[in-house]
């Protein structure tokens, strides 16, 4: 049973697994929903591992990466770790624009970066 | 045998044999079971003619016949009973539509003593029969059956009718009338009550549109106000540096932008110069623009973070890492939004054409150099302000000589997309800025904006557009 719209959730081991639903995060209500649903996600875990899968997406906007942030300061700061994964070359060079390539732990897919929490 | 003499008899409104004629096989259906729930026998034809066989052969106590039937029509069957001498007194009800006044006349003419006119209610019907069966015709009557001449819609008709039977088919008219009248009463109040409750509804509908358009200018003025602030963030449209040559566009995508520039005055040998874009757009991204930008005013005051006034008097320019570290202090407590900034912050030194700059995550400075050389792309990988907290930002020093230019923009330039997605580019910007090289910095500044409008036909740009340019001629 899936209860959310704009993400989809799974557990391996102890590390959540979200996948985002949409090709675009470009509208302002979408960016919300999806603030919202992680929220709804994260707030019922303490200390969790988060793993975020892009693939996805294929345009995002730049508001995408503030959300981002806020989510790797409060994941980290309850001492759960944040990585990201399948995240488009297009994509990946906005991150590298804004420096938040080092920011955050990125993998090229969720198979290869699941054995990193460990 | 003695009692049913001496007393009256009772009504024979229950249990009696009834002929019904009627072709439609559902209609003669629905009447037989409304008829045998009644307590009725019924017999059924399903033409005139059928039925008047069934009359023959046992005589019943009432007919309920249809008009329209195929063989021999209502108005014939009811005739041929009615020149029956034995059947005579049979009461006779013709279902009609009386549709025309000329029905009346023939259903006269045939001798029907009642009408029902369609579509009926069975219980009016029942009530009708019962009347017919308490008031049994008088065999005598036909006696007084005389010739009778009606002039109808210019017509003459000679119709021949028993005085009974003109009587009952008068008060069934009458009945009609009544019932049909009835009928269109409570229609009329029905529809009474829903226009006033149409009209409630738009009273209510025209109160809500007048409530929107109130909130709707009220939200205009707003947005007309905030817009102006904004405005207010842009350089003065007299804006001069001694030494400089200033050129700048600004296109918001929607009338509040997360985007703003300007250029000024720092002291008497330092210039200023800035381009922010905050993420998103629309009323937040707007407001955080407007709070960034009175931490970036050129004049000495308590929020300014350019300037400060030491205690001898004496104006110092903070330098534009400090500027850029101290933004970032000051913005991390935006948790609940999750909105940040991207900021280009330059210090000219006028006489000397030193540039000092610090980029916070912002897209790359541009440099066009006066002797003719390739187009600097001068990239900073820096996290973008209000992202990553206690992050010391660095800057970077260029060295310029008489007539380079300088452009800062926002990412609406390299990042604008045609309408297949494909990004505007950092090599087709260099190469337009350098194609502009002859020109006045204005023509260099307005051919980027077009050039970029140009790109992304036929939709226009999806994101702010802002390119702020200075050219040092000392």
């Amino acid at each position: 049973m899936d209860q959310f719209r704009r993400i989809q959730t799974g557990k391996k081991g102890d590390v959540h697994l979200v996948l985002f639903k949409d090709k675009k995060i470009l509208d302002d209500t979408v960016l919300d929903e999806i603030r919202t649903e992680m929220t709804q996600l994260i707030g019922k875990a303490s200390g969790p591992d988060v793993l975020l899968d892009f693939s996805n997406v294929e345009f995002m906007s730049s508001a995408m990466l503030g959300l981002l942030g806020q989510l790797h300061r409060k994941i980290s700061s309850g001492h759960g770790r944040l990585k990201m994964c399948g995240i488009r070359p297009e994509i990946l060079t906005v991150f590298k624009i804004t420096n938040l390539d080092k920011l955050f732990s990125i993998h090229k897919d969720a198979p290869t970066a699941l054995p990193t929490f460990t | 045998m003695a009692d049913e003499s001496d007393g009256p008899a009772p009504p024979p409104t229950t249990g009696v044999d009834v002929v019904i004629a009627e072709d439609s096989r559902i209609q003669a259906r629905m009447l037989q079971r409304r008829l045998t729930e009644a307590g009725h026998t019924v017999r059924w034809g399903e033409t005139g003619a059928q039925a008047l066989a069934l009359v023959k052969e046992r005589r019943p106590a009432i007919i309920v016949s249809d008009i329209e039937m195929p063989e021999m029509t209502g108005y014939e069957f009811c005739a041929a009973v009615k020149n029956d001498p034995a059947l005579r007194t049979v009461p006779f009800i013709l279902l009609s539509t009386l549709s025309d006044p000329i029905d009346i006349i023939r259903g006269l003419d045939s001798g029907a003593d009642n009408y029902v006119t369609k579509p009926y209610e069975p219980d009016y019907l029942l009530a009708r029969m019962n009347a017919l069966l308490e008031t049994p015709l008088e065999a005598a009557d036909d006696v007084a059956a005389a010739m009778l001449e009606v002039t109808l819609a210019g017509q003459k008709f000679r119709v021949k009718a028993g005085r009974q039977q003109v009587l009952n088919l008068l008060v069934s008219t009458f009945e009609n009338a009544v019932s049909k009248n009835q009928e269109l009463v409570v229609a009329n109040q029905e529809l009474s009550v829903a226009r006033d409750g149409l009209q409630k509804s738009n009273e209510e509908l025209s109160a809500l549109n007048a409530e929107i358009s109130r909130i709707n200018a009220h939200m205009v003025r707003d947005l007309k106000a905030a817009a102006k602030v904004q405005q207010s963030l842009l350089p003065a449209d007299d804006v001069e540096i001694p030494g400089t040559r200033l050129a700048w566009k600004y296109v918001p995508c929607q009338s509040l932008a997360g985007d703003f520039l300007n250029a000024f005055r720092l002291d008497d040998e330092h210039a200023g110069l800035y381009v922010v874009d905050v993420s998103g757009h629309g009323v937040p991204s707007s407001l955080m623009a407007v709070t960034v930008g009175r931490f970036l005013s050129p004049k000495v005051s308590d929020s300014s973070l350019l300037v400060r006034q030491g205690s001898d008097g004496r104006i110092t320019v903070s330098s534009p890492a400090e500027v850029t570290t101290q933004l970032n202090k000051l913005f991390q407590a935006d948790e609940f939004s999750g909105l940040y900034f991207t900021i280009l912050y330059g210090v000219l030194h006028l006489p000397t054409g030193r540039f000092d700059y610090c980029s916070g995550g912002h897209p790359a400075l541009v440099r066009l150099p006066a002797g003719g050389g390739d187009v600097e792309l001068h990239v900073t990988e820096s996290f973008p302000v209000a992202f990553v907290p206690d992050v010391e930002y660095t800057q970077k020093t260029l060295q310029l000589v008489p007539g380079d230019r300088l452009f800062l923009y926002s990412d609406g330039v390299p990042e604008a997309m045609d309408k297949d997605r494909n990004p505007y580019g950092d090599d087709a910007m260099a190469a337009c800025i350098a194609a502009s090289r002859a020109a006045p910095i204005e023509v260099g500044v307005a051919s980027l904006l077009e050039a970029v409008e140009t790109w992304c036909q036929p939709n226009g740009p999806l994101d702010d557009v802002s390119i702020l340019a200075v050219e040092w001629r000392p």
